[in-house]
């Protein structure tokens, strides 16, 4: 068994099967795409003429995108933030030997595994002004005197959204950040403690670094795709009160499903996919300064 | 003292974070007429399991369920070996392009779905794959793909080389240092990969929504919606049940495979 | 005024054809039915899909099946929401179902005017014309002079329906009939925590088409018959006023109100007064018995002077071109309303789908369903206010059909309107204006 391949040629072989699977199967919809948004289409039939750069224009010109865009980044940067909040404090309670630790790990997966449908559907039910449980402990309690319209009012609409994000994706970090602890050797904490170090200051001192690249990743892809998010917004609140929760995903479906103008929709994902090229630079630039 | 309280902190935080599925559990036993009354009981004044009764005798849940689960674990299975593979490639190796490889694969997640899946659903048509699991299969595997890549480099990218460097001194074939060293010490990454495709793949819906259309490939996602949830009218009891029978199943294995995430596995090779 | 050609220019058939035999084949193959020469099978789609209905839909298919050997038809359920884009994928690649039922008729309409559909002549004809109500496919008929889809059933959807007991509680003796009757009655009957009304004032489709009725109510539409923008005009002010009006007698979440919401606001006895079709009569009955012998159901109110509208969404029945087996689907389109499978189908929801043929509406069996028995009157008179009922696509009979009306809904334009009026309180000149303009750039886009 001595004839190796040589390692240069070992990596690439390792790649080759993935890169087949995403290059077959993701990059010609993704061209496809692309090529759709120079066209103005009637979406059932995916046939029209040729507009050049003209839905780009239109992308451009028209206040809907940058309005949509500016929506999508207030709901993107305040899920994401609580997201971390929570994902990493969760992980950090459940790291600790605690009894029946194996059940309380399974049950805070829940919000991430239930069906986004359902969890939407559940959530407007409690959330419900007539039956909904929040309102009725907010009379019963005497914090309110009348109920609570949480979906149907700004601001409540985006910080229900908002909120019920961050509910639903927090176990994402949490299960990532968790797995990443537990390859963290004592010894470390331990030479800390010895230094004289408290809980906060071994967390900033010895946790977050080793915890640095996971969690860049996970900015990183959560970032993406609740950029991208579109059945939770979109059940929640379909885009209101009066589009003030129209993000760009609820706009791209509107356009490709609802008013049939699949080349215009391919143009505003083509404009989302700029847009979010230009944050995965900025990442990528961060990561680098850090290391 | 301090662990105590901090344990019931712990326990009151998940049990808030997951009461939803209490509630719908709740939900889905009471009978009929209670669903709507006004004001709304938390505890159901009468059991009864009809509903369930209803959703797996009449209607076709259990094809949908069977459905699910192969998809999800097909999917699954796929994404862990070739992402397992590609990562490692990613990250033990050296090689040109490497960085512009890894940056690559994430292209795919650039545009919405709601632009992809047409020229997608054409591309299965031509296979001759319209209406399968398999194009759902490979469909979910591709988009799974690229996170499993950088979550497991980034896991794989935390392993001190000296194990495996010591094995292979040991006279052992690179296949044979990967399994016996490196895999342990990325079980924990490769387990959440797992958990992440899984769900994944047992939630998705637009994609299922367009690329299949018939009960005999038809997932629970698209299959219960269509059912029972549509814009004029909710079946709210079946949904219930429904929902609670979608989700048990997936606490119990990540029940099971949360075990794996604890550290008495990768235990012996870190401390070294 | 805009000529729309009934065929966009394609070379579309033969890159379709091409696709769908490579599928075809490809499908065959995979799928090892090689052998399957004879036997004949039919896709049926519906967003239609409760497991009641699927379960008539079985007993209907179990009929045909085994009246014509040779024929299997496999049924396929979609939804409201999905199958805008699983049947443009259908089309894009020519794997087209069958049949599909159910669909609103502007759909129908719009999918016609892009040559995507069969015309239907030949399935009314073989049901038998003259057993229809008279103009009841009216709202199908097309620039060709063809019918691009046939009338599967008929739904009141804006009927306006109130209890007995909280009318005699507030005194009144009989349903409102001028929007100010209708004021004075929901406050009236708005106490202890019971609502007036569950108009909806959320950003989605319900929205949007309850008010096109408040429109028609007050006198005027929003296109007009030759499809120019009609909505910039008093008729519209006055709606939207009197709309605005009634808030107050929502609840509050009537913000996000759907179908679904503004239903069972007024079944679970959240609300006084409700706004929908028959689905009220069985849902009752299920799911709140206790209101069963209170229902009483009447055309909504209307300005003073002004005339009765009803909105029927006109669930149709449709064949996509390019489907194989053309004339069995046929046969079959028609065979869907032979009676003993076609009643049971219909009483699957009872009440909230009415034949459109009147031999059906009229027939013993039809009639003497339990929910139906128990609200005869009900029942009669939404099925003649959804006979003359309209919808979006079909404003008037001296409307030009709308293939756009879809789109129009899709686009959300007058949802936004009445949110930005009744919520934001922008001035209706302004909202309506821009609600203007934007249909005018969407009917010529």
């Amino acid at each position: 068994m001595s004839r190796r391949l040589p390692d240069a040629a070992v990596g690439p072989l390792l790649v080759v099967p993935a890169v087949l699977l995403l290059g077959g199967v993701v990059a010609w919809p993704l061209a496809s795409a692309l090529w759709l948004s120079l066209h103005s289409l009637y979406t059932p039939t995916l046939e029209g003429p040729w507009v050049g750069l003209g839905n780009y224009a239109a992308v451009a010109g028209d206040g809907a995108f940058w309005h949509a865009l500016a929506r999508t980044l207030v709901w993107t940067a305040g899920s994401l933030s609580l997201q971390l909040l929570l994902g990493v404090g969760f992980a950090l309670l459940l790291h600790r030997e605690m009894r029946m630790r194996g059940l309380a790990r399974g049950l805070v997966l829940f919000p991430y595994f239930v069906s986004t449908v359902v969890a939407v559907l559940v959530w407007r039910w409690l959330l419900n002004d007539l039956y909904g449980l929040v309102n009725q402990l907010l009379l019963a309690s005497g914090l309110r005197d009348t109920p609570v319209d949480f979906l149907g009012v700004m601001p409540n609409a985006m910080l229900s959204a908002v909120a019920i994000g961050a509910w639903k994706f927090f176990p994402f970090v949490t299960i990532a950040v968790l797995a990443r602890l537990q390859t963290i050797p004592d010894q470390l904490y331990d030479a800390a403690r010895l230094d004289g170090a408290g809980a906060w200051d071994r967390f900033r001192d010895v946790t977050l670094p080793e915890l640095g690249q996971v969690l860049g990743i996970v900015v990183l892809l959560r970032a993406i795709w609740d950029f991208k998010e579109f059945d939770l917004v979109f059940l929640l609140t379909g885009g209101g009160p009066v589009d003030s929760t129209r993000t760009l995903p609820l706009l791209v479906y509107q356009q490709a499903f609802g008013l049939n103008q699949m080349g215009l929709a391919a143009a505003h994902a083509v404009a989302m996919m700029l847009v979010m090229l230009v944050f995965a630079g900025l990442w990528s630039l961060a990561m680098r300064v850090r290391a | 003292m301090k662990g105590r309280l901090l344990t019931a902190l712990t326990w009151a935080l998940v049990l808030l974070a997951a009461f939803p599925l209490g509630w719908m559990v709740l939900t889905s036993v009471k009978p009929a007429e209670e669903f709507f009354a006004s004001p709304p009981t938390i505890l159901p004044r009468g059991l009864t399991l009809e509903h369930y009764a209803r959703l797996l005798r009449d209607t076709p849940f259990l094809k949908y369920f069977g459905n699910s689960m192969v998809l999800a674990g097909s999917t699954t299975v796929l994404v862990v070996l070739l992402a397992t593979a590609g990562a490692w490639g990613l990250t033990r190796y050296a090689w040109s392009g490497r960085e512009w490889v890894a940056r690559a694969v994430l292209a795919a997640y650039l545009l919405p779905s709601v632009v992809l899946i047409l020229p997608l659903y054409l591309m299965m048509v031509r296979l001759g794959l319209a209406n399968t699991i398999a194009s759902l299969v490979l469909a979910y595997a591709s988009f799974a793909l690229p996170y499993a890549l950088w979550l497991l480099r980034a896991f794989m990218a935390g392993i001190p080389r000296d194990l495996e460097s010591a094995a292979l001194i040991d006279g052992a074939s690179r296949l044979g240092a990967f399994v016996d060293v490196v895999l342990p010490q990325a079980l924990p990454g490769i387990v959440s990969t797992a958990l992440f495709t899984f769900i994944l793949a047992w939630n998705e819906y637009l994609f299922a929504l367009v690329l299949v259309n018939t009960d005999e490939a038809r997932p629970l996602t698209t299959g219960v919606m269509s059912m029972l949830a549509s814009a004029m009218n909710v079946e709210w009891p079946l949904l219930m049940a429904a929902s609670v029978l979608m989700s048990v199943p997936l606490i119990l294995m990540l029940g099971f495979l949360q075990s794996y995430l604890t550290r008495e596995l990768s235990a012996g090779g870190v401390k070294g | 005024m805009p000529q729309r050609s009934a065929r966009t220019d394609r070379t579309g058939p033969t890159r379709r054809a091409v696709i769908g035999g490579i599928a075809g084949t490809g499908a065959a193959l995979l799928s090892g039915c090689g052998s399957a020469g004879t036997r004949k099978t039919l896709r049926w789609w519906s967003p239609q899909a409760s497991p009641d209905q699927v379960a008539g839909y079985r007993r209907q298919i179990a009929r045909f099946e085994a009246a014509h050997p040779g024929i299997r038809v496999r049924f396929e359920p979609t939804s409201d929401e999905g199958y805008p884009a699983q049947l443009a994928a259908a089309f894009a690649s020519g794997q087209v179902p069958n049949i599909v039922t159910h669909l609103p008729s502007f759909a129908a309409q719009g999918y016609y005017a892009r040559g995507l559909l069969e015309p239907m002549d030949d399935v009314v004809r073989a049901i038998g014309p003259d057993r229809y109500y008279p103009h009841a496919n009216d709202v199908y008929r097309t620039a060709d002079g063809k019918l691009c889809a046939v009338a599967f059933g008929n739904t009141a959807v804006d009927m306006l329906w109130m209890r007995r007991d909280l009318m005699a509680r507030a005194g009144i003796s009989e349903p409102p009939r001028t929007w100010d009757q209708l004021r004075a009655a929901c406050r009236a009957m708005q106490r202890d925590g019971t609502y007036g009304a569950p108009l909806p004032f959320g950003s989605n489709s319900m929205t949007s088409l309850i008010f096109v009725g408040f429109v028609h109510r007050a006198g005027g539409q929003v296109f007009a018959p030759d499809l120019s923008v009609g909505l910039d005009a008093e008729p519209t002010y006055a709606a939207l006023d009197f709309y605005r009006s009634m808030r107050e007698f929502c609840p509050p979440g009537a913000t996000g109100f759907g179908w679904a919401e503004s239903l069972n606001a007024f079944t679970s006895g959240a609300t006084a007064t409700g706004i929908y079709g028959g689905r009220v009569l069985g849902n009752v009955a299920r799911q709140n018995p206790k209101l069963s012998g209170q229902l009483v159901c009447a055309t909504y109110p209307t300005r003073a002077g002004g005339a009765a509208w009803t909105f029927n969404d006109f669930p149709s029945v449709l064949i996509p071109r390019g489907a194989p087996h053309l004339a069995e689907t046929k046969m079959f389109a028609a065979g869907l309303f032979d009676p003993a499978g076609y009643v049971p189908t219909l009483l699957s929801a009872p009440g909230h789908i009415l034949p459109p043929l009147k031999p059906i509406a009229e027939s013993k069996t039809f009639l003497s369903d339990p929910v139906i028995a128990a609200n005869r009157p009900a029942v009669e008179l939404m099925a003649t206010s959804a006979a003359n009922g309209r919808n979006l696509g079909f404003e008037s009979e001296k409307h030009r059909p709308n293939p756009r009306a879809g789109e129009v809904i899709a686009s959300n334009v007058l949802a936004r309107m009445v949110q930005q009026v009744v919520l934001e309180n922008v001035n209706p000149r302004t909202a309506v204006g821009e609600a203007a303009v934007h249909l005018d750039r969407l009917m010529k886009a």
